[in-house]
């Protein structure tokens, strides 16, 4: 038995044990990417260095056995300082998306790949499930939406944007007329109330994920109908039984919509002490409006960009109360946005800004790109709709010109978590150029996306030990090597036995089935 | 059909040769390569179909390694040594010229007639006749960017004629032997045209009846007077000929001996010009004859070296092994078979203080102890003779001059630790050092030093040559190991250590050529003597490889604890055309600088240490006043960058993005804030690296940023303080301009108009900074602003 101390902690292992495994067995976990356990290191990704506490020395803990005497330090700052340059270091080569343009740009930051492939495959469905993770109102916006995300399609590059705002309308209308419309999940009541005052678009999408989240909902509004501001659109582009008809279905999760209720200084008090929280959500703020105490600025009641709390402790502010827009689709995500933060905050009375995820980017394609990204969409031209929308051919055929730029892998890669979890800034070391992208896509088994591979070898070592014919090997050297198949054969032939399973053990998106799908 | 039944023949024939094994894919790929000048696809294939190698070892291995082409190549191939001494030299110019000369665009190699293919190469180890340039096996020195069309010319008139391979070690006989001539056949040497002189020798011998011996000697070490004789009459003093030129060896031979047969036998040319050459008033006159500034210049060079692993230089023909004998060869091992136990053998080395010569300086004795103590059958020793340092030429100097001094070194190490196999590991550049080798082993061999059962000792161990392929990297023991197995030379996490579990798995034992050099002198002569050399850590003496703005460059063996004044000016006789010295670089790309104001540092591994240096493996570049530091910074990190092997993080992205911020600085593009990245960048691939090249990767940058770092921030500030940084500069003709057209007529890109007797004018945005006129012009009006 060795001897050693890791963070502080006097263990004994066993000689040969390597200190990565010596930290598991006391429950320090050292992040990996390029070690799979059962098979013979490789040390190239260099995320799992440790500290010698005793000369200051880094080393990878991965394949480094346990000495006599050792102590290691895991987590001190320059350790952590470690792990963030080899990221960000490895993050500069990474070339991809872990979310779509689309998506990024979306204010409410909706999943519009996951939907596209849905609506392509039929399944409308689920495509509105999807839709309605992040946007309360699908039908109205899919009306009055300005569409960012269509400015931020990649394939207006191509030819023209996919048709998004039109394809979410088609969900939402399609679920509409459904006998059966889609009802949200709902969680068990936590006998918490929230008080949100005004029922336009930010309010009502507030309430809505507040309910199913379990928390009482209850939306003041002077107004003898909701919708705020949504009511003063012009009926032929958004008439009114739409906005009647999702306020309904927001009604029917069990939020109280309290109407002709005008909400001054003194009931705001009250509303305070009454519910567990409030949020002030009346639109854009005026002369005629209440401040209700709360500290305000020219643009409307200040409020935290994350947080969205005011300056009152369990008041929260979203939508034009805060800053005006034209855009309902800021205000409707703003709404899901302080129901989570709002959920946290009545289960664990913790304030916590709505996570921002890390997400690797690279920015517009190269015209050498297009062709690539094409080989996963359709090339038809943008469909046309008429009034009433698109037809469901229509809609299918507009959903396959998406060209799919979401990571396949988002929630099981690696290098994202990490990144995510110390920070990583991918623009920090960003090169003067970057590698192109290409994408070898097999439907019915794997894609691989080479710039989207950190060479750590697990799949050119999986695919050895399988006695693939061809497999997979390293071509080239240096900062310009490759992961590829021999003799320029295809990713299929490389992969005729371990397909599946170098994708799983892939660390990122590099290698993944076709049809992985882990955000539905 | 016929073409691919010919490959398949071929192949088989080399498989047949170089065995159907795993290991054997780096040999079977040289041979095809050897073939084919390049790797056929069908040969590849065909290899892993009657193989145990795959294809994703082959394809690994093939595209790893910088020998290997995937494509065809021109009839010939012209390399343009890029190494340090090159570098500060001018060779990417010269580079630039020949791509100029072929109107090579883009990443073009080969020119449109398929005639050549140009490419640079790291180092030919030839640093005192920078800038090289080698075509085929012809070898070029002093090549200028406005030279490229004669050297070119010249080629085309000697590649018929030199093609027919000259017999290196054949001997000339003599009954009545008049005296000796000494004729250094080093690469530097045969760099710059001995084999022409050895054969204006032979070629007089035959001629004129003159009894004498030619020997052939390994490298003196005093590289930049090449081609050197050394006439040694049978009573008379020694004297030695430097930059000899084959058409005066006749009136040489002819001055010191008396000819058999007339004279009428000669050629009346070759008369002509002994009559000439007779009297020594002539010889006066000929300054590169000067005999008395000769020999200053000589002994200065030589007296404060200590010839150890250098022993009998300039004395004992590389691969006469029964001279060796009579220098005291072979004694040492003698006594380590027959009388000292592999203990008192460890003992004696750790006693010595010897440190390993190939960089890191850990202590010898302590290797051999780990590996003696490692019991299994079968170890392994290897001597790195990977020597891949741009400027550094020390162990090519070693394996060609003394092979028989590393065979005898490693043979008593073999029998200190119990090693069974021995490695020579050679690079790929070196195919003198592997031809002398070869034959060494073949002639140890035969006398039984090596093999079975050697001397009748009962001790039993062999050697093979195993060449590199081009991979800086392979210089790491553990890629090295991995290298020899017919792998990516991937480097390996250390521990295990290769004492403990190196090639095949086995413990081994792997040193630098040098310090196997050094064993057989501390075993013979006792660890005390050479104990007593040095400094209190670094025992013993050290070989570098002098180069860059120096007078007088070459190999030099110094005791250790000597300052880099007393090598520069000493032994190099100071910087060349009286400029200022600015630093030296040492330790190549892993190492640092030693600027002026530290001339007085002791050369030993702590001290350089302590300045941001390395010993590394032992190149010495003086660098001058006309050289830029952050180029000089940029050079190196580009080097390894190049170099990186591409498995961890840290080397292949990091010293990839710090080159991009030295680019973005010597092209006047950079800001502050990019120093304190670079730093960053610097800190982090040095401290998260795997292995020792990305670990010593940043000191270039590291250390000109400590002591030069205002010439980075001038830089960032738009200029160039030596005017080196093409992006930085601008060429200009001044009033002291008297319009002879030297200039106009060298520039080629017309940015200079031809204008008879008037003042010449460059037009900036055609020219192309290659620096032709302002070598050009007689009068030194071309400037650099």
């Amino acid at each position: 038995m060795i001897k050693l101390t890791i963070d502080n902690h006097s263990i004994e292992v066993p000689f040969g044990t390597t200190v990565w495994q010596a930290a598991q067995s006391v429950g320090i976990e050292i992040p990996t990417m390029c070690y799979l356990e059962g098979m013979e290191h490789f040390t190239s990704c260099m995320i799992c260095l440790v500290k010698d506490a005793k000369n200051g020395r880094f080393f990878a803990s991965c394949s480094t056995p346990v000495f006599e005497g050792q102590s290691i330090i895991t987590n001190d700052e320059e350790t952590i300082e470690s792990r963030k340059a080899a990221l960000e270091l490895l993050l500069s080569e990474h070339v991809g998306d872990c979310e779509a343009p689309c998506q990024l740009v979306c204010p409410a930051h909706m999943n519009i790949p996951l939907m596209n492939r849905l609506i392509a495959k039929d399944d409308f469905a689920k495509a509105l499930e999807v839709v309605k993770r992040d946007i309360a109102l699908p039908s109205i916006l899919g009306r009055i939406c300005p569409a960012p995300c269509e400015s931020g399609c990649r394939r207006k590059q191509v030819d023209e944007a996919v048709s998004i705002c039109l394809l979410k309308r088609f969900v939402g209308d399609e679920d509409l007329k459904n006998e059966r419309p889609y009802k949200p999940q709902l969680a068990k009541l936590s006998g918490k109330k929230v008080a949100i005052v005004g029922a336009g678009p930010a309010g009502l999408a507030a309430a809505y994920y507040l309910q199913i989240k379990g928390h009482q909902a209850v939306v003041f509004d002077k107004n003898d109908r909701a919708g705020g501001e949504l009511l003063q659109i012009d009926n032929e582009i958004l008439p009114s039984e739409i906005i009647d008809q999702e306020v309904a279905q927001i009604v029917a999760t069990g939020v109280q919509l309290r109407l002709n209720e005008s909400i001054n200084e003194f009931r705001f008090l009250e509303l305070q002490k009454e519910f567990d929280a409030v949020v002030v959500a009346f639109g854009a703020v005026n002369e005629n409006t209440y401040d209700y105490g709360l500290k305000t600025i020219s643009t409307g009641v200040i409020a935290d960009k994350t947080s969205y709390l005011t300056s009152s402790p369990n008041v929260f502010a979203i939508g034009n109360a805060v800053r005006y827009s034209k855009m309902a689709v800021r205000s409707v995500g703003q709404g899901k946005e302080v129901a989570a933060v709002i959920d946290n905050y009545l289960k664990t009375s913790e304030i916590k800004g709505y996570p921002e995820r890390f997400n690797s980017k690279f920015g517009r394609l190269a015209e050498a790109e297009f062709l690539q990204y094409q080989k996963d969409s359709e090339n038809s031209p943008r469909q046309k709709a008429d009034q009433s929308g698109f037809t469901k051919e229509a809609a299918i055929r507009e959903a396959k010109r998406c060209m799919h730029c979401d990571c396949r892998n988002p929630e099981s890669c690696v290098l994202r978590e990490l990144s995510d979890r110390y920070h990583a800034v991918q623009k920090r070391f960003q090169g003067e150029e970057r590698f192109n992208v290409e994408k070898f896509i097999h439907r019915e088994g794997i894609v691989y996306e080479p710039s989207k591979c950190i060479k750590c070898g697990i799949c050119v070592r999986l695919t050895r030990n399988h006695q693939e014919e061809f497999g997979f090997t390293f071509i080239g050297r240096g900062f310009d090597v490759k992961v590829g198949v021999p003799f320029n054969e295809s990713v299929q032939k490389g992969l005729e036995k371990t397909a599946s399973i170098v994708a799983k053990a892939c660390p990122t998106g590099a290698l993944a089935m076709y049809n992985n799908e882990e955000q539905i | 059909m016929s073409e691919s039944k010919n490959i398949h023949e071929t192949v088989d024939q080399i498989i047949a040769e170089k065995g159907v094994k795993g290991k054997s894919v780096i040999p079977i790929l040289q041979a095809i390569q050897n073939t084919y000048n390049y790797l056929p696809e069908e040969a590849l294939k065909y290899v892993c179909e009657k193989t145990e190698i795959t294809p994703e070892q082959i394809v690994g291995v093939a595209s790893f390694y910088s020998q290997f082409r995937m494509q065809p190549v021109g009839e010939h191939i012209i390399k343009v040594c890029v190494g340090t001494a090159c570098h500060v030299k001018g060779a990417g110019q010269v580079y630039d010229a020949f791509r100029r000369h072929f109107n090579l665009t883009g990443h073009e190699e080969t020119d449109a007639s398929r005639k050549y293919t140009i490419e640079k190469v790291s180092c030919l180890g030839c640093c005192t006749l920078a800038p090289v340039v080698q075509i085929d096996e012809i070898t070029y020195g002093h090549v200028a960017s406005d030279k490229v069309g004669n050297v070119l010319a010249d080629f085309e008139k000697h590649a018929g004629i030199s093609s027919g391979k000259k017999g290196l070690f054949r001997n000339v006989d003599g009954e009545e032997i008049q005296g000796e001539i000494r004729l250094g056949l080093g690469s530097c040497c045969v760099a710059s045209g001995s084999e022409d002189v050895k054969k204006a020798v032979e070629e007089t011998i035959a001629d004129t009846g003159i009894h004498i011996s030619l020997k052939n000697v390994g490298c003196v070490g005093m590289c930049h007077q090449v081609p050197l004789v050394e006439i040694i009459p049978k009573d008379g003093k020694s004297i030695l000929y430097a930059k000899v030129k084959p058409e005066e060896i006749q009136g040489i031979i002819a001055n010191h001996f008396k000819p058999q047969s007339t004279f009428g036998m000669l050629k009346s040319s070759v008369y002509k010009f002994f009559e000439s050459v007779q009297t020594d008033t002539v010889w006066d006159g000929v300054k590169q004859y000067s005999i008395d500034a000769r020999e200053k210049a000589v002994s200065d060079f030589l007296d404060r070296q200590i010839p150890i692993a250098t022993q009998y230089r300039g004395i004992i023909n590389p691969l006469d092994i029964e001279e060796y004998k009579k220098h005291e060869g072979f004694e040492a091992m003698k006594t380590c078979l027959f009388e000292l136990s592999p203990e008192k053998i460890i003992e004696t080395i750790k006693d010595s203080g010897l440190r390993g010569r190939g960089g890191a300086g850990f202590p010898t004795g302590m290797k051999w102890d780990l590996v003696a103590y490692n019991h299994s059958d079968v170890k392994y020793l290897i001597v790195n003779g990977d020597e891949g340092d741009p400027g550094a030429f020390m162990d090519r100097m070693l394996l060609e001059s003394y092979p028989y001094r590393v065979i005898e070194g490693a043979v008593i190490a073999a029998k200190a630790v119990g090693a069974t196999q021995g490695f020579f590991y050679i690079r790929a550049e070196y195919p003198l050092a592997v031809k002398r080798i070869r034959q060494a082993l073949v002639y140890c061999r035969e006398n039984n030093y090596l093999g079975e059962n050697i001397l009748g000792s009962g001790f039993s161990f062999d050697m093979t040559i195993y060449e590199g392929a081009g991979a800086f990297v392979c210089g790491e023991e553990s890629a090295m190991m991995a290298s020899i197995e017919g792998e990516r030379g991937f480097p390996r996490i250390r521990p295990p250590f290769p004492a403990v579990r190196g090639l095949w798995k086995q413990p081994t034992l792997i040193n630098n050529t040098e310090t196997f050099a050094q064993v057989s002198y501390i075993i013979r002569e006792g660890s005390a003597k050479f104990a007593g050399i040095g400094s209190e850590k670094s025992k013993g003496t050290k070989v570098f490889a002098l180069a860059g703005k120096v007078n007088r460059g070459g190999l030099i063996e110094v005791p250790m604890g000597i300052t880099v004044r007393q090598i520069v000016e000493e032994i190099g006789g100071g910087v060349q055309n009286g400029k200022k010295f600015k630093a030296v670089q040492i330790g190549g790309p892993s190492g640092g600088c030693v600027p002026a104001e530290l001339y007085d540092t002791p050369i030993d591994y702590e001290s350089l240490l302590k300045v941001g240096a390395m010993m590394g493996s032992g190149g010495l570049v003086v660098l001058d006043e006309d050289d830029c530091m952050v180029d000089i910074a940029r050079y190196f990190l580009s080097f390894t960058q190049n170099e990186s092997c591409g498995k961890c993080t840290f080397c292949r992205v990091g010293t990839k993005r710090m080159l991009e911020i030295m680019t973005k600085i010597t092209a006047g593009k950079g800001v502050l804030k990019d120093l304190d990245e670079l730093e960053y960048l610097a800190k982090w691939t040095q401290k998260g690296s795997l292995c020792g090249l990305g670990r010593s990767a940043p000191s270039p940058v590291l250390s000109t940023l400590k002591y030069f770092r205002e010439e980075y921030i001038a830089h960032i500030n738009g200029k160039c303080p030596s005017g080196k940084c093409q992006s930085l500069i601008k060429y200009q003709i001044n009033d002291l301009c008297i319009g002879c057209t030297k200039c106009a007529q060298k520039c080629p890109t017309n940015a200079i108009l031809f204008k008879p007797h008037e003042k010449h004018e460059v037009i900036t945005d055609l020219c192309i900074k290659c620096d032709a006129c302002r070598v050009v012009c007689p009068v030194d009006a071309v400037e650099i602003v």
